[in-house]
């Protein structure tokens, strides 16, 4: 009792501590489950502060019974059951082929591509080789399949898997955009990250279009987010009829989930968009790509993993309604890489790049 | 590792050393100490702690020559120039060391800068001037000097302990009341770092991404103003939380600032902001070249020294040295032209500090010099025009978002909250109040580790 008098401080964070190891102990197989925990760097306590930004509540240890962990591609909705996932870095910064036992990667590969629909599949490759070739002939209309599914260790190592080539991004760059004036964007609702907040702040399409835009934006929550003092994307919806919707999101889920699970959620937001506003025509834009330098460093955000997804939702475009454009195009240097020059934190435009945004979308009206 | 505010010292390190440290018989405590500390600093730095073991030990020896020369009641004229020789001996050493890895950092690779050696170095020199000058007053022991060179609260980032603070001759008391005394330190000091630092720096960040030719003029004062508390708070709560850890452990409370923000000129303000820095130069630097005590023009050059090598001290850029030169040039102006003028007109005072130290940590923050001159001309927008794609509303939108932080960063540099803090310590609310920020703090820690883009999400 002394002793509890003599320092309270000590005493109350002590058992706090303790308090918050047990419900963390508790809820590591259940409301945990989805959080990442290395031993070593952090207490186990700090996967619940980390579901906190999950909307997991450790009050919710006492009703959810248990989730189940998840086994990657073959239940890719467990995410979306224990909440939002951030995006979160491997424990092992950088992904390392060589350490996954050389006899296990051919096979895993393997057994991915033969467990995939088999006759299907040979279409697929066909219908992208043709693509490839670009003749144009027989362009498939309909939505293109993947042509082979992610591995564990890409899923494990972070890596976004390039599972539909560039079948999508040719078949999109087949359409013959036009140039447009800034009255275009009248009728013109921007959706997206903190990048498309800098294209909204640094230059004058926000006099035109509307933009509903937040820092760390995914895909996962553009249904449900709601827009400082503009409400939610359905509502706007609802609200306006739009001619065309612009959306860039991607580079906030770079670390979580795998292709699949991003171009599953990307799919059913298009649909649904347009499904809210069928006459609108739906432009998907590329994720726009970080520079060298971050590109190098990064096993997350990178451009092989930004490409890969690009090469997904690409595929999403049908010329007709939705449509797919490329930002990269002006904006990066001859590697690929955001232009050095273009930006100073290797990921954002500087403001006054955003204008060379502008101009190209100015130069791909629909 | 090395950061106080990782929770991987929280959590695994500061525990485990804790309960070992206080497991070992008092007397004995200095060894758990010195061995935790090369542990954490070879975690963080695991070659150069080579040249932080080797500089301790050579620094040992030097001392024990100077030492058993100067023994004896009193000392003949030729003891006293031996021990000159000797301390001269090892300061140029020491400062040939810090300038070598010095020079290596920015002319090779800024790599080769050995982890916390502008701290450790500096303690090294006052040791050897303080034995000089028989500022020790005990033969020095290996286990004390190590320790007092190496010891994990200070190795890092100071603050620049003499050894006599130390008291190592003393018989260290330990009490719970001073343990709790010392957490209590450690929390606010946490508090401050992660809370407010950490957050304000994302606005400094912004700034960056943005392209200072693109922030309108009322951001760029606004990001002036943001920057200089983040440094502030990640400075100050980084001293309180290694005094804290002090205090934990038995030693005496080391105070590195002392509400800065709230003096009346620039003078004043370094005598307040890293203390043990400031008074290290008049110490060793300053006074040893006659100080205030002699004609204007000597002052003007003493006072020019001490602010080039601070500048020099405090990075490797141009910048530094010109932050420094600015600074020594307000400086020199207050004592000879109108130091006594803002003393009497207080309003004055205060205002010409916070116009002039928010403009100075620019220079100090941006080491590339156009980039800087672009900031300035956003600053003032009658020297650097328009600017950039200027988004004139920009600043509606950072104030609301960062409006809470300048707030409590505002409060936080009345000195008399502090004092109302110090006073009513014991009160419930306010152990609750740190409990509540400790918590905070790490579920800050929590969901940005492992990720250092966390704070800087896209």
């Amino acid at each position: 009792m002394k002793f509890i008098r003599k320092c309270p401080l000590f005493v109350i964070l002590l058992s706090t501590g303790l308090l918050f190891t047990i419900i963390a102990a508790g809820g590591k197989q259940t409301i945990y489950a989805q959080q990442e925990y290395s031993p070593f760097k952090e207490p186990l306590l700090s996967v619940m502060f980390t579901a906190l930004n999950d909307d997991i509540y450790p009050w919710q240890i006492l009703s959810i019974e248990s989730i189940p962990v998840s086994d990657f591609t073959t239940e890719p909705d467990i995410q979306e059951a224990a909440g939002d996932l951030e995006l979160s870095a491997p424990e092992d910064e950088s992904p390392q082929p060589e350490d996954v036992p050389p006899a296990q990667v051919p096979s895993l590969d393997e057994s991915a591509l033969a467990d995939s629909d088999g006759g299907q599949q040979e279409d697929q490759q066909d219908s992208g080789n043709e693509i490839s070739e670009a003749d144009g002939a027989d362009i498939p209309k309909g939505r293109l399949e993947p042509l082979r599914e992610s591995t564990r260790e890409e899923y494990l190592n972070h890596i976004s898997a390039d599972i539909y080539g560039d079948a999508g991004v040719i078949r999109a760059a087949m359409y013959e955009f036009s140039q447009v004036d800034e009255s275009y964007f009248d009728d013109a609702l921007f959706i997206g990250d903190s990048r498309t907040v800098g294209l909204r702040d640094y230059t004058n399409l926000s006099e035109h279009a509307d933009f509903y835009c937040e820092t760390s934006l995914t895909i996962y929550k553009v249904m449900e987010e709601n827009f400082k003092g503009l409400g939610t994307i359905p509502d706007a919806l609802a609200a306006k009829d739009y001619g065309k919707i612009y959306i860039m999101v991607g580079i906030n889920e770079l670390g979580r989930g795998t292709t699949e699970n991003y171009m599953e959620k990307y799919t059913e937001v298009i649909d649904t968009l347009r499904e809210l506003e069928p006459e609108a025509k739906i432009i998907i834009q590329a994720v726009m790509r970080v520079s060298g330098k971050k590109d190098s460093e990064d096993a997350i955000f990178n451009n092989s993993n930004i490409n890969a997804r690009n090469n997904a939702v690409a595929t999403l475009a049908d010329n007709e309604h939705i449509f797919y454009i490329d930002v990269n195009e002006v904006i990066c240097d001859e590697d690929g890489n955001l232009n050095a020059d273009y930006t100073f934190d290797q990921i954002h435009l500087l403001g006054s790049c955003d204008e060379l945004w502008k101009e190209f979308l100015l130069a791909h009206g629909v | 590792m090395v950061s106080f505010s990782s929770l991987y010292f929280l959590f695994r390190f500061l525990p485990v050393f804790l309960v070992l440290y206080f497991i070992t018989p008092s007397k004995h405590r200095e060894i758990t100490l010195l061995v935790g500390s090369i542990i954490f600093y070879a975690v963080g730095e695991p070659i150069f702690i080579l040249v932080l073991v080797l500089a301790t030990l050579l620094n040992h020896f030097l001392a024990i020559q100077s030492w058993k020369v100067g023994e004896g009641f009193s000392l003949h004229e030729w003891q006293t120039r031996r021990r000159k020789h000797y301390m001269i001996r090892a300061v140029v050493l020491d400062a040939a060391l810090l300038c070598t890895f010095k020079l290596l950092s920015s002319f090779v690779d800024s790599a080769l800068l050995p982890l916390g050696i502008s701290f450790y170095v500096f303690k090294m020199i006052s040791f050897q001037v303080d034995l000089y000058r028989r500022e020790v007053w005990s033969r020095p022991r290996l286990r004390y000097t190590t320790l007092y060179f190496m010891m994990f609260p200070q190795v890092v980032s100071g603050p620049i302990m003499r050894y006599h603070e130390a008291e190592f001759d003393l018989t260290r008391s330990y009490s719970a009341e001073q343990f709790e005394d010392g957490l209590k330190y450690f929390v606010l000091g946490l508090g401050m770092k992660v809370l407010l630092a950490d957050r304000l720096a994302i606005l400094w960040n912004d700034l960056q991404m943005i392209g200072f030719q693109s922030i309108s003029t009322p951001l760029a004062w606004l990001g002036a103003a943001g920057y200089s508390l983040q440094l502030y708070f990640d400075f100050w709560g980084y001293s309180l939380m290694a005094s804290g850890l002090m205090v934990m452990l038995g030693y005496n409370f080391i105070e590195n600032f002392h509400h800065p923000y709230a003096s009346k000129s620039i003078s004043d303000f370094y005598r307040r902001w890293h203390m043990t820095l400031g008074s290290w130069f008049r110490d060793y630097v300053y006074i040893p070249l006659g100080g205030s005590r002699c004609s204007g023009i000597r002052l003007v050059f003493n006072l020019a020294v001490v602010w080039i090598l601070t500048g020099i001290w405090h990075g490797n850029g141009v910048n530094f040295i010109i932050w420094g030169a600015v600074l020594g040039i307000f400086i020199i102006l207050e004592k000879l032209l109108y130091g006594k003028l803002l003393e009497k007109i207080p309003f004055l005072g205060h205002l010409y500090v916070l116009l002039i130290i928010p403009l100075t940590w620019v220079v100090f923050a941006i080491t590339d010099l156009p980039r800087l001159g672009i900031y300035f001309g956003r600053l003032f927008p009658f020297l650097g025009g328009p600017g950039i794609a200027v988004n004139q509303n920009d600043i509606v939108r950072y104030a609301q978002n960062y409006g809470l932080y300048f707030a409590a960063g505002i409060v936080l540099c009345i000195p008399a909250v502090f004092g109302f803090y110090e006073k009513h310590k014991k009160n419930p609310f306010i152990i609750l109040l740190l409990v509540v920020v400790f918590w905070v703090s790490v579920y800050f820690l929590s969901t940005s580790a492992g990720n250092p883009f966390m704070y800087l999400k896209f």
